[in-house]
């Protein structure tokens, strides 16, 4: 069976694998502080906070497990007239987004992002609808798309 | 740029250089009623609070036991007041108020301490809207709203103004956008012969004669850019209430209702009805106002696009020039099935919002001919031999019958039980046709050429049985086209085709400016 999310004619470009940390990094301060107080009330108070200890521990153990195969299962390709991307492993989708429809893009990166050498490429179209951004791009490589996109927007030009 | 004071303090007449200094802007007040409009709104709004302070009032009953003592003035007075500030706020706001009309832009300047300029680009103009509130009636005044497609909030409202004053101003606006040259109301240009060429060809004309018509050399005088309407159909009140009532929402609150009186039997409890109170006001308040927004509901045509006349307390008058419908929806509930009742929704770049529910209905409620003619006004070509055919297959075929949907597979009846039948696409020449729904039944059209971006998803359900859920994505508003559980072939080959024909068809596609033929 072909799958939808393969076309012939792409070759995928990855993101950084920096992006796994920077994934990592929030869930286990969110997840790891409550599973820590778990395990310290359980051990001094009440074996029944081993429950509260595990619910999040558990979490955090399966964030380590997907959270490496979504970041490698983001991808994007830039085509003569469209940019495609994808993601999920469960879930999957992908995006074509012609040049000629974006209006604008943004280039972010966060505090973390920026120690781990990352940014963000968001595309935005006339469409709210429009989920099309690269998380985990070495900031080089964000700025030579986003000159790319924007340049091939302006070449591509239409209103709506 | 000097400040503010001393900008607005230049008369209205005399003009300012605009960005391009060869142009002369002539700057216009709003109608000098306005603060007295807008002031209502203050006024309404303190009584609602106070009204509502009552009733929340508590054991004193705060303003009851005020009213019915000796100091009842003191409340008409405190109104007084409050209407006073409103008005006084009003009038600083409208001396603070003026705009213009560019031979490209609109300009608006407003604020009071945070002064605004607009200036919108009158070819990204996506629709022109004169709309008319109750209390601007009494004074027969109108506010116009000039959309473009930058968003929430982006559009240029110019109100009030005299009703004759807002038309003319519309069809200035349109004239303009549309690629004729119109002469301002100077000197000059009450020179212009009065024989000068019409804007517009006579009534009836075909389309494809209308885009000949403009001279582009000869400024035209403002009367005459007026373009002839010619009305296409009207909604009669009896079907529009009778919809109503055979709508989801109106036999949810029934259902509701009634589950409330057995409750209420059950238990014996009268707080149940107090309880449940907010939600049927909602239900309620939901019904009224859409029979109060699409009450004499107008469809015409004329060359500046679609118009649409409608509402009994605000009236609205809409105007959609060609080509900016992003997207079309025709659905039908459940209950209008007998009466081959349909209802048409469209997207259009800056309607979406909170006012979507108002701006984006096409038809409320009309047969399948007249669903079908007003599809034919905004999409005048879909590009197959027989169009009536491809639609009414999108209206209520499913795969039983032969037709040109790619369907979805039957092994998806797993995932889609009710509606597997009827979900798939079809493509013309000019849009993609996506069908959905059993219960309520919907058919979205796109224009090829108005197609945003593409989206493929697909669960792990979904993986399992090879089939993958296809996405359209539109402009903000009511219609977001999709196509759920097509084989993963048909909906891989659909993507990759589709935005190839998207490419090809915007190549192709009209001149912003629908009077002005491409490569002029």
């Amino acid at each position: 069976m072909t799958s939808p999310f393969e076309p012939h004619d792409v070759t995928w470009n990855s993101v950084s694998p920096r992006l796994v940390t920077a994934r990592l990094v929030p869930g286990t301060i969110s997840l790891g502080i409550p599973a820590v107080a778990g395990i310290a009330l359980a051990v001094t108070v009440s074996p029944w906070f081993w429950i509260l200890a595990g619910v999040p521990a558990v979490s955090l153990l399966w964030s380590f497990l997907l959270v490496p195969r979504q970041v490698r299962a983001i991808g994007y390709a830039e085509r003569d007239d469209d940019l495609l991307i994808r993601k999920g492993v469960m879930f999957r989708s992908m995006v074509v987004v012609p040049y000629g429809r974006m209006q604008y893009v943004d280039v972010e990166a966060g505090p973390l992002d920026r120690r781990l050498g990352l940014a963000k490429v968001q595309l935005h179209t006339a469409s709210v609808g429009t989920d099309a951004q690269i998380p985990g791009l070495p900031p080089d490589e964000a700025a030579r798309l986003r000159d790319r996109l924007a340049s091939r927007g302006e070449a591509r030009l239409a209103g709506l | 740029m000097s400040t503010p004071e001393h900008e607005v303090d230049r008369g209205p007449a005399q003009g300012e250089s605009a960005p391009d200094a060869t142009e002369e802007l002539e700057w216009r007040r709003v109608h000098p009623i306005t603060p007295l409009v807008r002031g209502w709104a203050v006024v309404g709004a303190a009584v609602v609070i106070l009204g509502q302070q009552t009733l929340d009032g508590g054991p004193r009953g705060g303003l009851i036991t005020l009213v019915s003592s000796g100091y009842w003035w003191t409340l008409l007075v405190a109104l007084g007041a409050i209407a006073l500030v409103g008005w006084g706020y009003s009038a600083l706001a409208w001396r603070m108020t003026s705009f213009a009309v560019g031979d490209e832009t609109v300009h608006l300047r407003r604020g009071i301490l945070f002064r605004q300029q607009r200036h919108a680009r009158l070819d990204r103009l996506q629709s022109v809207d004169i709309r008319q509130p109750l209390v601007a009636r009494f004074f027969g005044l109108c506010e116009l709203t000039l959309e473009t497609a930058g968003g929430t909030d982006s559009g240029v409202a110019i109100g009030f103004l005299k009703g004759s004053d807002a038309d003319e101003l519309r069809a200035e606006l349109l004239a303009r956008a549309a690629g004729l040259k119109v002469a301002g109301k100077r000197p000059a240009a009450a020179q212009a012969p009065s024989d000068a060429v019409t804007a517009h060809a006579p009534e009836g004309a075909p389309a494809a004669d209308l885009a000949a018509v403009p001279d582009a050399e000869q400024p035209l005088p403002v009367a005459s850019l007026e373009a002839p309407q010619v009305p296409v159909l009207t909604v009669p009140l009896g079907r529009l209430i009778a919809s109503v009532v055979r709508s989801g929402a109106m036999i949810t609150l029934l259902l509701w209702a009634a589950g409330v009186v057995v409750v209420m039997i059950v238990t014996g409890e009268w707080a149940v009805i107090s309880a449940s109170l907010p939600a049927v006001l909602g239900a309620g308040g939901y019904l009224f106002n859409r029979v109060t927004g699409e009450f004499d509901f107008r469809v015409a045509i004329s060359p500046d696009g679609v118009r649409l006349r409608h509402g009994m307390l605000e009236t609205r008058s809409q105007t959609i020039p060609p080509g900016r419908v992003q997207a079309v929806r025709l659905v039908q509930s459940v209950l209008w099935r007998d009466r081959d009742w349909w209802r048409v929704q469209l997207n259009v770049a800056g309607y979406g919002g909170e006012s979507e529910e108002k701006n984006s209905v096409l038809l409320p409620v009309g047969t399948r001919e007249e669903a079908l003619t007003v599809l034919s006004l905004v999409l005048p070509d879909l590009g197959v031999d027989e169009p009536r055919r491809v639609l009414d297959a999108g209206l209520d075929g499913d795969s039983r019958h032969e037709s040109s949907y790619v369907t979805a597979p039957r092994r998806t009846r797993i995932l889609d039980p009710v509606a597997w039948r009827r979900n798939g696409f079809t493509v013309t020449g000019r849009a993609l046709l996506m069908r959905r729904g059993r219960m309520v039944k919907i058919l979205d059209v796109v224009p090829h050429e108005r197609t945003q971006s593409l989206a493929l998803s697909q669960g792990p359900w979904q993986r399992r049985l090879g089939v993958a859920s296809f996405q359209v994505h539109s402009t903000e508003g009511p219609v977001h086209p999709e196509v759920p559980h097509l084989d993963a072939a048909d909906a891989a080959q659909l993507m990759t085709e589709q935005a190839r024909r998207a490419r090809t068809a915007r190549a192709a596609a009209g001149p912003e400016r629908w009077m002005e033929r491409q490569g002029e």
